[in-house]
């Protein structure tokens, strides 16, 4: 009696009942990221955001982009995001933020952007992709460094061309006249 | 009736009402499993991957308390020895139940907010920090097939799961509403993203050599002569990670979030209770994880550093028939007189008790000592185990050992070391590693 494809009462399958539960993490926490008043609850509501993003990408059996998720968007960006407004605010400041007083600029580029989305996923074709293939790691290196090894490269210089502006702007603001 | 209840303690009420309690649940557990006890094998047995997961996942919860229970211990009485104090010997034989001790301690201890607090995150930071630690454990091979789950992408998981604590500690820090905590969250905020970078990269040079990511093979590719372990072929990589590790654990020389003697705890000072408790058992978890880990990637996990001699002992029990059980009865007896033969005969003044004792603890350990050998030597899991143990608590010793040695370092030190000296070095380690991978051909 091993458990089968899909739960024994609802009939729904269990990757099915999985990805909502983690669809629905990932939205309500998402909304948190831009509801919430306090802008540390909202950095850390989209840690929580980027996790059900890591699980959803299990669930399509891609082990090594879940993996760099966590590694990269929660153990990185997310920190360093945390880091700069913990540097930069104080309990004593204002609690309201800023950003809030954008909301009608936000909603139309929000607007827009539904619709831009609406209207790629309306053009796609989703008939093909029925079926979940597992994304071996080493093909996926293969495929990176074989195929698409020029990319790959060009992306790296890119990334090298920011860290050099990074550097050049911090450099220049402590060096000028204060 | 209610006068007799109403004398007891509030322990004796709690004992009170839970034996007679897990007395009706086992009584009724042991019907169930005589009843049903088949068809429930059944269902298991079907179902053994998610029942091998769950009943891994749960012992690795409940064995980290004990093993972090030992690691404190050892911290305490080892650096009392490198300090000439006697440490803890006064809770059990030698102190050794001292931690346990003050694992009760802070279960008992008033469980406080401070004000201003934000509650929520300061509730959450010490289980995300607990589980972060833990949940790496999940990874390790323990031994030849006792692993809680070989993943693909097993060494990078654990580095994704190990860089959560630092969102943990960040939001101790500040959610604690105490400029100390504040500090003591950004500095580790700091330091450990700093020291991701090395620990990551100087193990790339040991992946290109394995050609995988999955921590068992990667033990497995480094046998049977311990020449074949990968410190030897990456000895920079070692020492790179060795030193990263150590950061990455908050120990000394490079304790700074929780540096007592300039921001109290740092992250931890507002912190009472089994909240504190979670944050101490994650350090001292995290101690043992970093250490296994180190063993598993350049000390050969669970291999022993020679393959021993193939060697069977044919025991069968079941042939000595009669004599198996005249040999239970007799043995014992026999071996305990003649081993306490030697302590009565030798030194007269010793009285026959005595000598009974030493020879019946004599015969006690010889006893222990055959059976682990036995276990040994038919059992890989057992040696694997044993090896694996061995290897990882030396390096806890060493952990300990530098705590008592080395005084802690700067923060800009601290930075400056990791960026202008660890990254370039681990860059050359990849780097020729590649170049000779490319000479030699693989």
């Amino acid at each position: 009696m091993a458990l089968g494809e899909t739960a024994p009462i609802i009939g729904i399958a269990f990757a099915d009942i999985l990805f909502v539960m983690l669809a629905a993490v990932m939205l309500g926490s998402a909304l948190m990221v831009v509801l919430l008043r306090d802008i540390i609850r909202s950095g850390l509501a989209m840690i929580v955001c980027f996790a059900a993003l890591a699980g959803i990408y299990v669930l399509l059996q891609a082990p090594l982009v879940a993996a760099a998720q966590v590694l990269v968007y929660i153990g990185a960006i997310s920190v360093l995001i945390l880091f700069a407004i913990m540097l930069t605010q104080t309990k004593a400041g204002p609690a309201r933020l800023v950003f809030q007083t954008q909301s009608a600029a936000a909603a139309v580029a929000a607007i827009v952007l539904a619709l831009v989305v609406a209207v790629a996923v309306g053009a796609t074709d989703w008939g093909e992709v029925g079926e979940r293939m597992h994304t071996a790691t080493d093909t996926l290196a293969r495929v990176l460094f074989d195929e698409f090894v020029l990319p790959f490269e060009v992306v790296s210089v890119l990334l090298l061309a920011a860290v050099i502006g990074a550097v050049y702007l911090a450099k220049r603001e402590e060096s000028g006249p204060s | 009736m209610s006068r007799a209840w109403g004398r007891l303690t509030l322990p004796g009420k709690v004992v009170f009402t839970l034996v007679p309690l897990l007395l009706v649940l086992s009584v009724a557990l042991v019907i169930v499993i005589a009843v049903f006890g088949g068809a429930m094998l059944d269902i298991l047995v079907a179902n053994v991957g998610i029942v091998r997961f769950l009943v891994a996942v749960t012992i690795l919860l409940l064995l980290a308390p004990p093993s972090a229970f030992i690691i404190i211990y050892m911290e305490m009485k080892i650096i009392a020895l490198m300090n000439l104090r006697l440490g803890p010997d006064r809770v059990g034989p030698w102190g050794t139940l001292l931690s346990t001790v003050h694992g009760l301690k802070v279960l008992m201890k008033e469980d406080f907010t401070p004000t201003g607090a934000d509650r929520i995150v300061f509730t959450w930071a010490p289980i995300v920090v607990f589980m972060a630690s833990v949940m790496g454990a999940l990874v390790i091979p323990f031994a030849p097939g006792l692993i809680a789950q070989d993943l693909n992408v097993g060494l990078l998981y654990f580095f994704a799961v190990g860089g959560l604590s630092v969102v943990g500690l960040l939001m101790a820090g500040w959610s604690s509403y105490n400029k100390y905590s504040l500090l003591g969250g950004l500095r580790s905020a700091a330091q450990m993203i700093s020291y991701e970078i090395p620990l990551t990269l100087s193990v790339v040079g040991l992946l290109i050599l394995a050609g995988t990511m999955s921590l068992n093979t990667i033990v497995e590719n480094q046998g049977p002569w311990f020449t074949d372990w990968y410190v030897f072929q990456q000895p920079l990589g070692f020492v790179i990670f060795f030193i990263a590790a150590t950061a990455e654990a908050n120990r000394t020389p490079f304790d700074l979030t929780e540096a007592d003697s300039e921001i109290v705890a740092g992250f931890a000072t507002e912190y009472s209770g089994m909240r504190f408790g979670f944050f101490f058992f994650a350090e001292y978890i995290n101690v043992f994880i970093m250490s296994a880990l180190l063993v598993t990637l350049f000390l050969g996990g669970w291999q022993a550093p020679f393959p021993f001699p193939e060697l069977h002992i044919a025991l069968d029990p079941g042939s000595l028939g009669i004599w198996l059980l005249l040999g239970i009865a007799i043995v014992p007896v026999v071996a305990t007189l003649v081993l306490a033969a030697p302590f009565y005969l030798l030194r007269s003044s010793t009285p026959w008790w005595q000598a009974l004792i030493a020879g019946f603890l004599l015969f006690n350990v010889l006893a222990v000592g055959a059976v682990l050998g036995i276990a040994y030597v038919n059992f890989d899991f057992v040696a694997g185990i044993l090896w694996f143990m061995g290897k990882t608590y030396a390096f806890v010793f060493v952990f300990v050992w530098m705590r008592g040695t080395l005084p802690r370092i700067r923060i800009d030190q601290l930075m400056g070391f990791a960026w202008k000296w660890l990254l370039p070095a681990s860059l050359v380690n990849l780097f020729v590693t590649a170049a000779a991978i490319v000479v030699v051909g693989n």
